[in-house]
């Protein structure tokens, strides 16, 4: 049985999309996404009840899948060098000749590696990366559905290019499950590869100028990324002759022995999860349609890099490695929090939080502990479904207004509800309690006990965040209405929408039990008695502070409001005043961004210094 | 949670507001006092929103309500939470959510002055939450966990001894969350001033009423956390928050308001600096 759910999760979205391809109408495309939402979401939850287990299907463990995985680290980077010197792209060519290099090493200079027991291993932490993937995931391929009948609307396209963009999406999604799942060394990084050619394919999907650009930023950094995992994965087969994944993660493999192949794969790691310095990856992709934006966001790409990290956490316990990556973490967390706030464009600012909030995962996973990594997973699951939620609700205002700058969005609570609404709330998920992030938040930070510095990059990020977000919904929630006709609504809009919403909520809610079911035995019942114990009563507090609110809101909705105090005179044009001698003045609004100390200019390059510092301090220190 | 943490979260529920009362009552005494004037009786904060709660007035926007009941609802919860020796970190986070419903309610009505209120009340949180969390980092590493019981009665020598540096942080932590100079930024407790009254331009009647007592839940709050500086006995702790209060009060007095940029530049910094030193101090002790 397990064969047949491992097969449909990396398998059918594969198919589907191939399906996409030949079969052209629009009506079938849809037919076949829903389904894949469907079938995956059967497939997910058929895994997650047979959580742990260890499986041997024959398409990842017979010696043809292993064939295909050798072969992988050839074409892959082979088609990189390609549309690098196609582009004439020096540093996608020096970094894909580079994987060349070291794909052949491997294939001459390396004894084979032990057999491994099993090719699927899915414990608690590859199941949380497969219910993102199946669930956020499929939810953001069917919103891309109406939204890129819109989008090529818009740009006025010949021949549909839907087809090749479903088949992209799609697979992304198989791949990411195959990464999730597969506990052969070479089969992960064959998967994690696949993923860095269906980001470069997606960013790169509108073929303008801007978006060949970030394609190929993103390329050049997860090529480097991909350089890094090859090259800890040789080391590792070199020294110990396994590439089993979960034999490696045995600390005491590591005990006495150089920490350098770790150190390499974290690095990969936090070039995926586009920590700092190499946030300008993910920054670019927000150039392609919103689905792509959400889908490296919030579910997949991004998330294989904490994935990666929180993997390795085991060997990271307690070791000097671990600190400095968790010290990393923590940096990154607090300078994109500051980023973000300095930023009025609402798609970057999207983008800095995720790199924050990844940031606090990889704080996770360094620290290293099973109570901090649980808090990591907690927040992996939580972030997909709120940022997810968030770039859907930012995508479908763009469309409707076009425009994605926050003073634009001003007001926009008073056009379309609906989505406003629901962008608000994700706002306030992210850092408000009793909602999940914030809870993840306080997790990190008493699990980062040890360590004084990284307390206090948590404690500034955090209020950074907070500001930012409260000014998010602040700003859609004004009370100066855009003018103009409602917006259009649409089921397949918003059904991915609110069905990431009440996700968000119930994961918020459900996050202690989920930690508890993260955590060894020993420390479950502990956790659940000591600090998590106080979520589920504020859980009841907040739903009576629903009600009565929601109650109020009935009675004021139905009253007249006062008009505007503007210490002057009100004149009969709206948002405007008499003044001083009987000049009429009119209101204009605008957030405070403080630039002078949030802007991109100067921080992006002095935060990227000392992050890159961070990053060559974790390889250098394990060579050392 | 047994039933004696039960009695406790009641009385947290019950006794935090009017304390905050008081606590306001005394305010406007002293003061009037430092400036020779008699002032208004010691209970005036509690006729004032007895007659707002009277009073209906047409509101600036329908989401006003909602946020304004949420944010009492979030001050009353972190009393309560307190009260019942729950997690410090956790408290100080809902009674953030609770100015964070403020400035929400004020983004949400129509004065512009409310939405400068909003956006100067930001830079206010910005300001004082990381002050105010490493202030608290440091009591949880010397009294050895994050929970307000474990705090209270950490030990036999008051914890002020070890963190000498984090008063200036409360201090400023207490002037902000007080709504006094110099860092009145966002509202004041006077209306004749350049943005009128701030945040809280826009509320009226009964829904003033209420954020009024959820200043007080704050209020009280803030001082119940400074007073862990002296937890010996619950005298001592009163005397502590009297203290702490009387302080406030005078520098209230004697300046005058600056900017948010000298707020978040300057004053932030050093307080956040002078913190940070303290608990690197306690983790290498």
């Amino acid at each position: 049985m397990f064969d047949a759910y491992i097969g449909v999760l990396v398998l059918w979205p594969l198919v589907a999309g191939l399906l996409c391809l030949v079969l052209r109408s629009p009506g079938v495309r849809s037919t076949l996404v829903l389904a894949t939402g469907a079938i995956l979401a059967i497939g997910a939850l058929g895994v997650a009840s047979q959580v742990p287990f260890t499986a041997n299907p024959g398409f990842l463990s017979s010696e043809t899948a292993l064939k295909v995985a050798e072969g992988a680290a050839f074409v892959f980077p082979a088609y990189f060098l390609l549309r690098g010197l196609m582009e004439k792209h020096l540093l996608v060519i020096v970094f894909a000749c580079l994987q060349l290099v070291l794909a052949v090493v491997g294939m001459l200079n390396m004894p084979e590696p032990q057999a491994i027991a099993s090719a699927v291993v899915c414990d608690g932490l590859s199941l949380a990366l497969v219910l993102i993937v199946a669930i956020a995931g499929s939810l953001i391929c069917i919103y891309a559905l109406p939204y890129m009948k819109r989008h090529e609307e818009h740009l006025h396209l010949k021949t549909s290019r839907q087809p090749g963009f479903f088949l992209v999406l799609l697979a992304f999604l198989g791949f990411m499950n195959g990464m999730a799942l597969s506990n052969d060394l070479r089969m992960f990084e064959a998967f994690f590869e696949a993923t860095t050619l269906c980001s470069f394919l997606l960013i790169g999907h509108d073929n303008t100028p801007e978006a060949r650009k970030s394609a190929f930023r993103a390329l050049w950094m997860n090529a480097l990324g991909g350089v890094m995992l090859h090259s800890g994965i040789l080391l590792i087969e070199k020294q110990f002759g396994i590439v089993d994944i979960h034999a490696i993660i045995n600390p005491a493999l590591w005990t006495g022995v150089s920490m350098l192949p770790i150190a390499l794969l974290a690095v990969a790691g936090c070039v995926k999860a586009a920590q700092m310095p190499f946030q300008g990856w993910l920054l670019g992709a927000m150039v392609a349609p919103t689905p792509v934006s959400a889908l490296l966001h919030s579910s997949t790409m991004v998330k294989a890099g904490v994935f990666l990290c929180l993997r390795l956490s085991p060997v990271l316990q307690s070791t000097n490695t671990g600190r400095i990556l968790a010290l990393a973490g923590a940096f990154t967390f607090f300078a994109t929090a500051a980023l973000a706030l300095g930023q009025s464009n609402a798609k970057k600012i999207l983008a800095y939080s995720t790199v924050s909030n990844l940031g606090l995962i990889i704080v996770c996973a360094g620290i290293g502990t099973p109570i901090a990594v649980a808090a990591g997973v907690v927040l992996m699951l939580v972030h997909a479904a709120t940022k997810g939620l968030l770039f859907l609700c930012v995508g479908d205002m763009e469309q409707t207004i076009g425009s994605r700058d926050l003073e634009d969005l001003r007001g926009m609570i008073a056009k379309s509800p609906v989505t406003a609404l629901a962008a608000c709330a994700g706002a306030i998920g992210m850092v408000l309690p009793p909602l999940g992030m914030l809870v993840g938040k306080w997790a990190t930070l008493e699990a980062a006990q040890a360590d004084p510095v990284i307390m206090v990059f948590i404690a500034l990020g955090s209020a950074l965040a907070v500001v930012c977000w409260v000014r998010f919904a602040g700003t859609l929630m004004s009370g100066k209405s855009i003018e103009g006709p409602h917006a259009h609504t649409s089921a397949l809009t918003n059904m991915p929408l609110l069905t990431m919403l009440a996700s968000a909520i119930g994961l918020g809610m459900a996050a202690p039990w989920i930690n508890a079911l993260l955590l060894p035995d020993a420390d479950a019942a502990s956790a659940l008695a000591g600090g998590w114990g106080v979520m589920p009563p504020l859980f009841v507090v907040a739903m009576l502070a629903w009600i009565i609110g929601m109650k109020v809101l009935g009675r004021q909705s139905s009253v007249p409001l006062a008009s505007p105090y503007m210490a002057g005179l009100p004149s009969a044009e709206p948002n405007s005043f008499v003044g001083a001698l009987g000049k009429s003045w009119v209101l204009t609004e605008g957030n405070e961004y403080a630039t002078e100390l949030f802007g991109e200019a100067k921080l992006t390059k002095l935060a990227g210094v000392l992050a890159g510092a961070f990053l060559l301090a974790l390889v250098g220190g394990a060579f050392i | 949670m047994n039933l004696t943490t039960f009695y406790l979260a009641v009385a947290g529920l019950i006794l935090a507001p009017l304390l905050g009362g008081l606590a306001a009552g005394v305010d406007r005494v002293v003061t009037a006092r430092l400036q020779s004037r008699m002032g208004p009786p010691l209970l005036q904060p509690f006729y004032d929103v007895g007659k707002l709660m009277s009073k209906v007035i047409a509101p600036a926007s329908q989401w006003q309500g909602l946020f304004v009941r949420w944010a009492l609802v979030a001050s009353l919860a972190s009393d309560v939470l307190l009260a019942a020796g729950g997690d410090v970190l956790m408290c100080f986070f809902i009674q953030a959510a609770s100015a964070c419903f403020v400035t929400l309610g004020a983004f949400s009505g129509s004065s512009p002055y409310s939405k400068l209120g909003a956006q100067r009340e930001l830079f206010q949180m910005l300001s004082y939450e990381p002050v105010f969390l490493v202030c608290v980092l440091c009591m949880a590493k010397a009294s050895g966990g994050f929970d307000a019981y474990s705090m209270m009665g950490a030990s036999a020598q008051p914890l002020l001894f070890k963190m000498p540096l984090i008063i200036p942080g409360l201090v400023f932590v207490l002037l902000i969350k007080m709504r006094k100079s110099p860092f009145d930024l966002s509202a004041c407790h006077h209306g004749h001033q350049e943005l009128v009254r701030g945040v809280y331009t826009d509320y009226a009647g009964r829904d003033f009423a209420l954020l009024e007592i959820a200043h007080w839940a704050d209020v009280v709050v803030i001082l119940w956390i400074c007073s862990f500086l002296w937890a010996t006995g619950p005298l001592q702790m009163l005397v502590v928050a009297l203290i702490a209060l009387f302080v406030v009060i005078l520098i209230d007095n004697i300046s005058a308001r600056l900017t948010w940029r000298h707020m978040v530049k300057v004053a932030a910094p050093v307080a956040l600096l002078l913190a940070t030193v303290n608990l690197l101090w306690l983790y290498l002790e």
